[in-house]
Formats: structure tokens, C-alpha cells, sequence
């Protein structure tokens, strides 16, 4: 097959699988539904049909809302696939790695080809599942006693893990006497660090690699190994420790300063990138990235998304009352109300409807 | 038949580490006759000052129920892991610790006071006598 023809053929398949009952966008869900258990959230699942405000990012901490209804919210889930998009070639690319193996070469019919291409595409959808965008976890703070008539008995802590059978690992049980007698919830730290010396995961280790101290991190963001280091992240950490949020969000702003977004393109940090600068109103170069390739599509997506966000943003409320807006209305309408480099947008736009004046086109086209 | 939740001593020299087991009380540790290994625990602390202790309160709780009584250290260490009440006993060696600590403390300050009184004497033993003359 002609590589033109099975791009083609890719991005039919991912609009079939889209709109399939087999195949639904509810990958995240489950890992969210666990997350906000041990983070004290309340227990809502992630199916909101309703407008829900997801709430603007703020600095201070005690208002700053849970980027994790948002992100798991469906319609949310379904612009997110779409525009990552399913590039069969990048997804199985060869990556040196333990169990790697050869490539098999077949002679197969059209019948047979399609049917492998049928398989192959289900399962890259299983490798774009996207690592949920989630907030902080809440320190731990929970004292269980305290026993100052203990002083003196050991200069060292002691840490209990429970290791027994079939616990979730995010329910066991870690508890620390102090050296001053009181007994306390073990933290987040210790806990993460005790599960894996006892219940270890492939991939992690025990404490901070030195790639993601700071000095360290912006070396490798240099080389443009942004991918590497998502994924890296994503095995390292828990998806709401503060140590991903941080390493994940000073990925994104390091590839929104370099314009890098096609790098992470197909891959399952697309999405979440995506939704972090949506969810933080940064999506100005975004958009202009978008429109620059011509790509009407996935601009329009990315508004729609905006206002799926912040569902009383100005745009928002002014292209509800427009039902009948083309594509580049509505991107206009952002343009004007809630883009902060409101210039750089409305240039882009204009240089899009240029090229399709002279291209003799406005359809929408990828 | 007395069945036990007790210590087993491995590791080697000078580096001690004990496996939380399921045995009889009096056999000997290494005999090879564990009926179940329910925990560790690692008296030496490690970088980050903690001592780790693993057990398996699932099972302990099963063993507990057949019969198996754990003793005096281990009935220790799991009050201080809020599986038990604390021990009595933990109580005892905290008190007596901290009386040596204090004592100890004590008789270093009243070294010190006597090193810093020997110097003064000294110190005026030694003075020239063109100052004793003067104060006179």
C-alpha cells in the first residue's frame, strides 16, 4: 500500500473506531475514579454530560480546582483522540528496548492486509491511552497517636508497611513511629518510596532520578528529547504527584516556547499537553501552530475545546448565540474575545485565509 | 507445641536482619522447620534514618487465630505499629533510656563546671605579683 493510501486509510479507521460502540473513549476513567479516593475528592466518576465549570487556573492553592473532571469529561476525551490523530508508522516505530523484537516480513492478500491493519490500529489505540491531567495530591497529615512516654526509646523512625495479598497498592497501609513516640500516616514520599523497595514496578526507582532534577531536565529539554521524558515521567511517577505535574508542565512550556508541537503528535502525551494549555488559557501558539499548517480541522477543534473548558469564557458565550458560525468565525470570535496574543492569532488567520484564496479552496482540509 | 510469631536471626555478622515467622517457640531458628514467614524486620536504619518493618497482618491475623502467641519482642514491636496496645516493656526502656541519657547529660555538665573551675584557679595561681601588689 502506498503510504498516502494507508495515512488515509488510518485516519478512516480512527473516525470509524471513534464513533464504534465497541471501542469507547472511557480508558481514563477507572484510573481517575481510583485517584480521587486516596485524594480525599469526592467519588464522581468522570461521565459529566453537563456543562460543568471546570473552573480557571488560579495560583493560590485552596481555589485551585481539579483539572481532572475536565480532562475526563467525554466530549473532552473525544476532541483529545482526534486531534492526536493515529500515525500507524510513529506509533510502531522500533524503540531499542528490552523485549523489542524483529519486524516480520508476509505475503499476504488485500483481505489480509486489511484485516492486520484492522488489529494493528486497535492496538495502537491501547498505546495512545492518554495518562490522566490531574491536580496536586493533598499532603498527608494524619496523626494516629501520640505517646511522648516513648522519647528516648529509638533515635530512628519506624516504618510498618502491611504486605499482604491482594491490596491495591495505593491502599496499603504505611505507618511511622517517631522517635518522639508519635504514629503517623506515612507521607506521600515515604510511601512511594517504601512501595517500591517492597512491591516493586518495572521502570521506577527508589527516589529522584537525577534527570529530573532541574539542571538536568532543561539539558535533555535542549536536545529535544521531550518525548523521552514524558514517558520517563509517566513510569516514574504517580500521575498526581507534584514531581510529574511539574517535570510534564515544564515539558509542555519548554515545547510551546520552541513551537515543538509535532514532536508529541500521535503519541499519548498529544492530549494531556493539549488539555494542559487549554486548561491554563495558553493556547495562542497552539492555535497559530494549527493554522499555520492549514489545518481548519484541528483549529476548530481546539476552540471547541477551549469553550468546552471554560464554558463562560466571552467566545463561548457569544458563538452559542451564533449557531450557524463557519469554522473561521468561530476561531475568529476567540481571536478577538479570549486570545492573550490576540495579534499573532488574527495574523495566522489571516495568512490562513490568504493561502486559501490562492489555493482556490476554503473547504476544511487536514 | 507451643506455636510461635517470633523472630528468625539472618543476615550475617554484623548485620543483623529478622524474619518475622510462624514456628515453634523453642526450636532453633535456622532449623529449617518455619511454617510461614510473615514478615521482616531490619533493626539497622538506613540512610534515611528509618527501620523497616514488614508484616503481614492478614496472615498474622489468621495465625493469631489458630493459636500462635508472639513474644515479648515481637508483641513489642507490633504495639509500636499500632497493631497492638504498647508494650509495658517499651515504656520501661524509653524511661531507662532516657534517665541514662539524662544522667549522662548531668555528669558531662558537672565535668565541665569542674575543668572550668580547675582553669580559673589556675589562671589566678599564675597571675604576676605586680597585680597583687597593686590590689593590696
Amino acid at each position: 500500500m502506498a503510504a498516502s493510501m494507508k495515512c488515509a486509510w488510518a485516519r478512516c479507521l480512527s473516525t470509524i473506531l471513534l464513533n464504534s460502540t465497541k471501542h469507547r473513549c472511557q480508558i481514563s476513567q477507572p484510573l481517575y475514579a481510583s485517584c480521587s479516593n486516596i485524594s480525599g475528592d469526592s467519588g464522581e466518576g468522570g461521565t459529566d454530560q453537563t456543562r460543568q465549570e471546570a473552573g480557571p487556573a488560579d495560583d493560590t492553592k485552596k481555589h485551585r480546582r481539579d483539572p481532572g473532571k475536565a480532562f475526563t469529561d467525554v466530549r473532552v476525551q473525544k476532541i483529545l483522540l482526534r486531534l492526536t490523530g493515529l500515525d500507524l508508522d510513529k506509533v510502531y516505530e522500533y524503540r531499542a528496548a528490552k523485549g523489542a523484537g524483529v519486524a516480520k516480513v508476509a505475503l499476504m492478500s488485500d483481505q489480509q492486509l486489511k484485516k492486520v491493519y484492522e488489529s494493528a490500529s486497535y492496538k495502537a489505540l491501547r498505546k495512545l491511552q492518554m495518562p490522566p491531567v490531574l491536580g496536586a495530591r493533598e499532603p498527608i497529615d494524619e496523626v494516629l497517636s501520640e505517646d511522648p512516654e516513648l522519647e528516648g526509646l529509638n533515635t530512628s523512625k519506624l516504618v510498618f508497611i502491611d504486605i499482604s495479598q491482594r491490596v491495591p497498592l495505593k491502599k496499603r497501609t504505611i505507618v511511622v513511629r517517631e522517635p518522639n513516640g508519635t504514629l503517623r500516616k506515612a507521607s506521600w514520599e515515604e510511601r512511594d518510596v517504601t512501595l517500591q523497595k517492597y512491591f516493586p514496578q518495572s521502570g521506577r526507582k527508589i527516589g529522584l532520578p537525577r534527570m529530573f532534577q532541574q539542571d538536568n531536565l532543561e539539558c535533555m529539554l535542549d536536545d529535544g528529547k521531550h518525548e523521552y521524558i514524558l514517558n520517563r515521567a509517566c513510569s516514574q511517577f504517580e500521575i498526581d504527584d507534584p514531581e510529574y505535574i511539574r517535570v510534564t508542565q515544564r515539558t509542555y512550556e519548554h515545547i510551546d516556547g520552541n513551537g515543538k508541537f509535532e514532536d508529541l503528535r500521535s503519541t499519548r502525551h498529544f492530549g494531556p499537553m493539549i488539555f494542559y494549555f487549554t486548561y491554563y488559557k495558553k493556547i495562542d501558539k497552539l492555535l497559530v501552530a494549527f493554522l499555520e499548517e492549514e489545518s481548519l480541522e484541528d483549529s476548530l477543534d481546539l476552540v471547541k475545546l477551549y469553550h468546552i473548558v471554560h464554558p463562560s469564557c466571552k467566545s463561548a458565550e457569544k458563538v452559542a448565540s451564533m449557531p450557524d458560525a463557519t469554522p473561521l468565525e468561530i476561531i475568529r470570535a476567540f481571536a478577538e474575545m479570549d486570545a492573550t496574543q490576540k495579534s499573532l492569532v488574527q495574523q495566522a488567520i489571516q495568512t490562513y485565509e490568504k493561502e486559501c484564496d490562492s489555493t482556490g479552496s476554503t473547504q476544511l482540509r487536514r | 507445641m507451643a506455636l510461635a510469631i517470633r523472630f528468625a536471626l539472618f543476615g550475617c555478622t554484623n548485620r543483623p536482619f529478622f524474619h518475622i515467622v510462624v514456628m515453634e517457640k523453642r526450636r532453633a531458628q535456622r532449623s529449617g522447620k518455619i511454617k510461614e514467614m510473615i514478615g521482616s524486620y531490619d533493626p539497622m536504619p538506613n540512610q534515611d534514618n528509618q527501620k523497616l518493618v514488614a508484616v503481614d497482618f492478614q496472615k498474622l491475623q489468621q495465625w493469631l487465630g489458630f493459636g500462635a502467641v508472639p513474644t515479648k519482642h515481637v508483641a513489642e514491636l507490633l504495639g509500636l505499629g499500632g497493631f497492638y496496645p504498647i508494650h509495658p516493656m517499651s515504656y520501661i526502656k524509653a524511661k531507662r533510656k532516657r534517665t541514662l541519657m539524662e544522667k549522662q547529660v548531668a555528669d558531662m555538665q558537672a565535668k565541665e563546671e569542674t575543668q572550668e573551675t580547675a582553669a580559673i584557679q589556675v589562671n589566678e595561681d599564675t597571675q604576676p605579683d605586680s597585680t597583687e601588689d597593686a590590689s593590696q
